[in-house]
């Protein structure tokens, strides 16, 4: 008996690795070594002006990067991008999910409608974002127009490009939760939404009482997609707005662009990207500890 | 707060409730129950809804797409038009490179960058069509693996699947690059077929690992059916599997066909330019709105191909739990 079972953990063994082996190769060479090096970079200073030269310079970088002013400001872009992203996408998702729950004539129609941003590129997306928001270009101008106010209405500026980023990216992201919400939804018994009419609930009761709590494990992990997605968001910001106008919208990502590909200080940039991973990793960690797991014994 | 009770006493504080006060919670509450709410109706909040949902989901993609049929005057007109006022499809004739006569006999010519174009379509086809069927052939035995076989080290193992989801593009573009100068793959189709896997492999891989857990427990039957482990993998449980399987090449194909971070750092103008990168030429070079809008739209014609599907299949990807 006993050693059946050995032979079968084995023959586990040998199938997992026959099948995962080649794969993880793949990933510790194309994943890990890039990582790597990224790291490597990091301890260092590259200079390729008069020919190229790396010198171990330790924590310098690390250091540099951490009393530079501009990234300060831009861990704030960051976090004020992520924050407005994941609230918009869920709060979007949700109520995308809930127009789903109901019984629409040609729902099939809707739905493929519905999910279309997310299968839309994120470059794409920029440049339509950019096309609805700028002054010259934008929607809010033929508005104003058409209502006789006779100004540019412009949304990529200082104080709002921001909000238009987080917009455009909660835009993309927000079907993906919808259609998981939904399924979530589906399978909450209709006896249920008559028990609490039976019980007089108000519309908004039923909704905290009988519709959320089934939710809540789903809308935790996308809550973590979601912060993962924008924190490591770059394609969509560098095509809508390109850091601008100024800095205004600079976050980490586009900022560890700049270092390495524009002011070629390739160990700063390295430097940031293991702050900005750590960032990712910390807060997905902080919404587990205080979120996830009173969520996960619930569901 | 009272117990449901017979039926017929909720029904007659329903019709008294009008008389009392149409403003008073339990008031509302009769009606609404009067018209079957929940989840089941649908009512004028919830149209309303809806239409919001459309008006979200379509103005960005109408505002945008709508300048590919704007002539180059309404195109130059300010406040910009709502709307074509004559409608033409020149431009997706010219981004293909031909001229287009309009009506009035002007000619509107073909665009300059019509090579990088079609280029950018060929290559982006062959890097999508590569990259779905490596990640299948790739994460197919993977996920399987995870989801339902016991070996040591697999918690370890699967977060390192998520941090490698986790991991942003821009930090891994300067090792590539240098990775690739050295192996002379930078600016070639293989690189970028080699780059995008380490985006989709992750990603489907934990999509299915929760899609292969949802599936029944069939092994220890074809096994005693006489079929060996990869006699059952391959003839039972991909075929049981197909429409999460589809989903997962869905899925694949967009990421590859929409991937732009590395596509510019690595092939942008080299002879393996893709799409997304023969696009940005409109942006930034020379620019001309309403080329950049027929080529935008010519990028979204296989994901609205494949929305109805995915739409269908998308949430039986278990994202959520799939270690639980």
């Amino acid at each position: 008996m006993n050693a059946a079972r050995r032979t079968a953990e084995l023959s586990n063994l040998g199938f997992s690795l026959l099948l995962a082996l080649p794969v993880l190769l793949f990933l510790v060479l194309v994943v890990a070594y890039p990582l790597g090096h990224a790291l490597w970079m990091s301890f260092h200073e590259i200079v390729f002006f008069g020919g190229y030269r790396a010198t171990f310079v330790g924590f310098e970088n690390f250091a540099d990067v951490l009393t530079d002013r501009k990234f300060g400001k831009s861990l704030w872009i960051t976090v004020r991008f992520t924050l407005e992203s994941v609230v918009l996408a869920m709060l979007a998702g949700l109520l995308i999910a809930l127009v789903l729950n109901r019984p629409w004539r040609l729902g099939g129609l809707v739905r493929t409608v519905v999910i279309l941003p997310w299968c839309i590129s994120l470059y794409g997306t920029g440049i339509m974002f950019s096309y609805l928001a700028k002054g010259q270009t934008g929607i809010g101008t033929a508005i104003a127009y058409a209502f006789g106010v006779e100004e540019a209405v412009n949304f990529v500026n200082r104080r709002w490009v921001i909000e238009v980023l987080a917009i455009g990216n909660a835009w993309n992201m927000a079907p993906l939760v919808a259609f998981f919400l939904l399924a979530n939804l589906k399978t909450i018994p209709r006896r249920l939404y008559d028990l609490a009419a039976i019980d007089r609930m108000s519309r908004f009761g039923t909704f905290l009482n009988v519709t959320l709590p089934p939710l809540r494990f789903t809308l935790f992990v996308f809550t973590c997609i979601t912060t993962v997605l924008s924190m490591k968001l770059f394609d969509f910001i560098f095509v809508l707005s390109g850091g601008g106008p100024g800095t205004a919208s600079a976050t980490l990502t586009y900022r560890i662009y700049k270092e390495s590909f524009k002011d070629l200080d390739l160990g700063a940039g390295a430097a940031m990207s293991f702050m900005l991973l750590a960032l990712i990793l910390g807060t997905t960690l902080l919404l587990y500890v205080f979120w996830g797991r009173r969520a996960a014994r619930t569901a | 707060m009272s117990p449901p009770g017979p039926a017929p006493r909720p029904a007659a504080s329903r019709a008294a409730a009008p008389a009392v006060g149409a403003d008073r919670p339990d008031a509302v509450a009769g009606k609404r129950a009067g018209r079957r709410s929940g989840p089941g109706g649908t009512t004028i909040w919830s149209r309303l809804a809806l239409a919001a949902v459309l008006v979200w989901t379509l103005l960005p993609i109408y505002w945008f797409l709508r300048i590919s049929l704007l002539t180059p005057d309404e195109i130059a007109r300010y406040p910009p038009p709502l709307h074509p006022l004559e409608p033409t499809p020149a431009a997706f004739f010219n981004i293909f490179g031909f001229d287009h006569v309009l009506a009035d006999g002007t000619v509107r010519r073909g665009s300059g960058q019509a090579n990088q174009i079609i280029r950018g379509l060929a290559n982006s086809a062959i890097v999508s069509a590569v990259v779905t069927l490596v990640t299948l052939l790739v994460v197919l035995p993977l996920a399987y693996a995870f989801a339902r076989l016991d070996f040591p080290h697999k918690n370890k193992l699967l977060f390192a699947i998520l941090l490698a989801v986790a991991l942003p593009p821009v930090s891994t573009l300067i090792p590539f690059y240098a990775m690739y100068v050295r192996l002379g793959l930078a600016g070639t189709l293989t690189g970028l077929v080699i780059v995008t896997l380490t985006i989709t492999i992750p990603f489907v891989t934990w999509m299915l690992i929760g899609y292969f857990r949802n599936l029944p427990e069939v092994e220890r039957l074809a096994r005693i059916d006489g079929f060996s482990r990869l006699e059952t993998f391959f003839r039972i449980i991909v075929p049981l599997g197909r429409s999460g399987v589809a989903a997962a090449a869905v899925i694949a194909f967009l990421f590859a066909w929409n991937e732009y971070t590395y596509a510019l750092m690595l092939v942008n103008g080299t002879t393996a330019n893709t799409l997304p990168t023969a696009i940005s030429g409109f942006l930034f070079q020379h620019p001309e709105p309403s080329h950049l809008a027929a080529s935008l739209a010519l990028t979204i014609v296989p994901p609205a191909l494949v929305a109805f599907f995915l739409q269908r299949h998308v949430a039986d990807m278990n994202l959520v739990d799939p270690v639980r």
